[in-house]
């Protein structure tokens, strides 16, 4: 039996007091594509940063493809291709030099770096741009660009870290097809996005990070199933907050304004008489939609794309 | 809307250091700098220059000078014991110039005082002393209306080479320039570090499966072999365009030039290891190399500036740097146990500043 694509186990990393990472246990299957889900600072550049070797964890190891990232480090990275969130690219150079040198990186001879840039240009769409410099490409071209040279050493395992930032509907389907086909081919893929219906239409499995640690790992489906199935808004008159310990005993509850976000732990029934003892009126009761986003918002108490907001208050923390 | 744009502009400014160092601490360097070079700073006119001087006892001639000297103001004499201890503090550079009266001074029959003095010292130098100890010496030995006798003739002491023949302006404002520009490549090595970091390309290298001190070896030794390419450049265009002539060995001035990039590579590592954008490196590294090379003569040669200003030139590798190439191109037959000082400041501040770059570097961000 292969060993897992990506193995992280009690992975760490803190900066002084702070701690971006609190020890993730995640394995990746061979020929998976898993999604990294996380609102900002969850944590989720860190621990790609540390599974590429980029940051040193503070603790816990790194196994890719069976080999120690510690114990092996470069026969580990020679696994492993990394398409930044930047434009990781060189771009006063043509896409075919942006290549020669990252191949020349992998230790690549100049004939394999010209075979194999043929295919990943082609793969990429750019193999009529190769040589013009990169920075008369559109940022959609880049974004393949990016892509490609992650590619080229023909990694068992591609980490893309936010790969569709600002391209357009095009070169993001393009993304999209490559990614496809890189797992058809067997290909591990780790796929980080804040796009909710990127991870829905591409990944098999979604890792959900909030505060440095992995607080949900599953199939969409299951997650939709456990965190998401059951999400009921209920708008309150009255006595809110009253309202909202009454409804703690019954469900797990976020209060926005006037409005109860609930997810009841059995009946709707035995939540709705807790409210209602308390005085307070229900003026008008939701079931969410069972989405993925609905999952991620009830397990994070976050929106995906609300950039650096607070969380709302919180009565009971979420639990996966 | 004016000034609204007004405030704004002043709010970005005051944030923005690099610019307040441009705009505001750049002119006021340059001032002191350039106040301090002109205006005596160090040897101001209550403190003369020694004047190392020698005549046998008795000599009458030589006692009359050295009471001239005396009484003369900006000149002290500084009597030593022979005209070979006069000629070897000038050598050693612990006086400016000297005399030695012998005792058959005659200057009517042939006999002038000699001036110990470096012949190959700038003409900006050797000038005024010149003819400033030449009507010292001259008045003093009560020189006859209408006579032209020589009174004083210079010569190089033993322990000096040799000056090259008609030197040209060139001999010292090419290398001045090549070692000014010369270390901007330290701002191109900051730069380029911050650029790495900014466009990401940074974490493709530490992802590379290839070792940190490779990759950062990646990023110096392109810089490396540029300096040396400008250097190479600017010199050939000395050479071939403006007449500028190598007095000494052309593998010293090599061995030089490769050193001399090394410092400035070195510095480059230590600005980068400072952090910052490209542009907070550029407009700070740009003000250090300026004034770096103010202070190592690179806009002003050394040896016009006072004593004081001389010593701190020392503490910058421009003025290592400049001496060493001042040796070699003006001085002839100098080689590698002349510029020997010169090499070893350049490495010692190469490897200085290296020690610290490194302790400081950090490789994540």
């Amino acid at each position: 039996m292969s060993p897992p694509a990506l193995q992280l186990r009690a992975l760490a990393k803190t900066y002084g007091e702070r701690t971006a990472v609190a020890g993730i246990d995640l394995d990746v299957a061979p020929g998976e594509i898993l999604g990294l889900l996380g609102p900002n600072g969850a944590g989720k550049t860190t621990t790609i940063s540390m599974a590429c070797g980029v940051v040193t964890p503070t603790r816990g190891e790194v196994m890719i493809g069976g080999l120690s990232l510690a114990r092996d480090p470069y026969g580990a990275k020679r696994r492993l291709g990394l398409v930044p969130q930047e434009l990781a690219l060189y771009e006063e150079l043509s896409a075919r030099a942006n290549l020669a040198y990252f191949g020349a990186l992998y230790g690549m001879s100049a004939a394999a770096i010209a075979t194999r840039g043929d295919w990943v240009l082609g793969v990429v769409g750019l193999a009529d741009r190769d040589r013009e410099p990169v920075k008369r490409y559109s940022g959609g071209m880049k974004r393949r660009l990016n892509l490609a040279c992650g590619l080229l050493h023909e990694p068992a395992l591609l980490v893309l870290d936010e790969p569709t930032v600002g391209v357009d509907p095009q070169s993001r389907n393009h993304i999209f097809e490559t990614v496809r086909a890189l797992r058809t081919a067997g290909m591990t893929i780790v796929y980080t996005t804040h796009y909710m219906e990127e991870v829905e239409a591409l990944c098999d499995r979604v890792a959900i990070m909030d505060a440095g640690r992995l607080i949900a790992l599953g199939t969409v489906r299951e997650l939709i199933a456990q965190h998401a199935g059951r999400g009921l808004a209920i708008e309150i008159t009255g006595d809110v907050a009253a309202a909202e310990v009454a409804a703690a005993a019954h469900a797990d509850v976020r209060r926005e304004g006037a409005t109860l976000h609930a997810t009841p732990h059995a009946g709707l029934g035995a939540l709705v008489s807790a409210i209602e003892a308390t005085g307070a009126t229900i003026t008008r009761i939701e079931s969410r939609q069972a989405t993925l986003e609905a999952a991620f918002l009830a397990l994070t108490g976050h929106a995906l794309r609300d950039d650096d907001a607070p969380a709302p208050p919180t009565s009971k923390a979420a639990t996966p | 809307m004016i000034a609204a744009a007004i405030w704004k502009d002043m709010q970005l400014l005051l944030r923005d250091r690099g610019t307040l160092i441009s705009l505001f601490a750049l002119p006021i360097v340059f001032i002191v700098a350039f106040g301090a070079m002109f205006s005596g700073g160090g040897t101001s006119p209550d403190v003369p220059r020694p004047i190392a001087i020698w005549h046998p006892t008795p000599s009458p001639a030589g006692e009359v000078v050295e009471r001239a000297l005396a009484a003369t103001p900006g000149f002290t004499p500084q009597p030593l014991a022979s005209a070979d201890a006069v000629r070897a503090a000038v050598a050693a550079g612990t006086v400016d110039a000297g005399l030695v009266i012998a005792a058959d001074v005659d200057p009517a029959h042939g006999h002038p005082v000699e001036l110990a003095i470096d012949l190959a010292a700038p003409i900006q130098v050797r000038a005024p002393l010149t003819g400033a100890l030449t009507a010292v010496v001259t008045r003093a030995l009560g020189a006859p209306v209408g006579a032209e006798l020589v009174y004083l003739e210079a010569r190089q002491p033993p322990g000096i080479r040799k000056p090259l023949p008609d030197i040209s302006g060139f001999q010292i404002t090419v290398p001045g320039n090549a070692v000014l520009f010369g270390f901007y490549i330290a701002l191109t090595v900051a730069m380029s570090f911050a650029g790495e970091r900014r466009t990401g390309t940074w974490r493709r290298l530490l992802a590379a499966p290839v070792p940190r001190w490779k990759v950062m070896l990646a990023t110096l030794v392109p810089y490396y072999v540029i300096g040396l390419i400008q250097l190479t450049f600017l010199f050939g265009l000395g050479a071939s365009l403006f007449g500028m002539r190598v007095a000494g060995s052309i593998p010293a001035l090599v061995v030089l030039s490769m050193c001399v990039v090394l410092c400035a590579v070195c510095l480059g590592l230590l600005f980068a290891s400072l952090g910052g954008t490209e542009k907070q490196l550029g407009s700070v590294g740009s003000v250090c190399l300026l004034v770096m090379g103010l202070l190592g003569g690179c806009m002003v040669p050394r040896l016009l500036m006072p004593d004081t200003m001389r010593s701190i030139g020392h503490i910058v590798p421009h003025s290592w740097a400049l001496d060493g190439y001042y040796d070699l191109l003006v001085r002839e037959g100098t080689g590698f146990s002349d510029i020997a000082p010169s090499l070893g400041a350049l490495a010692g501040f190469a490897a200085l500043f290296a020690l610290i770059g490194l302790r400081r570097f950090r490789f994540e961000t």
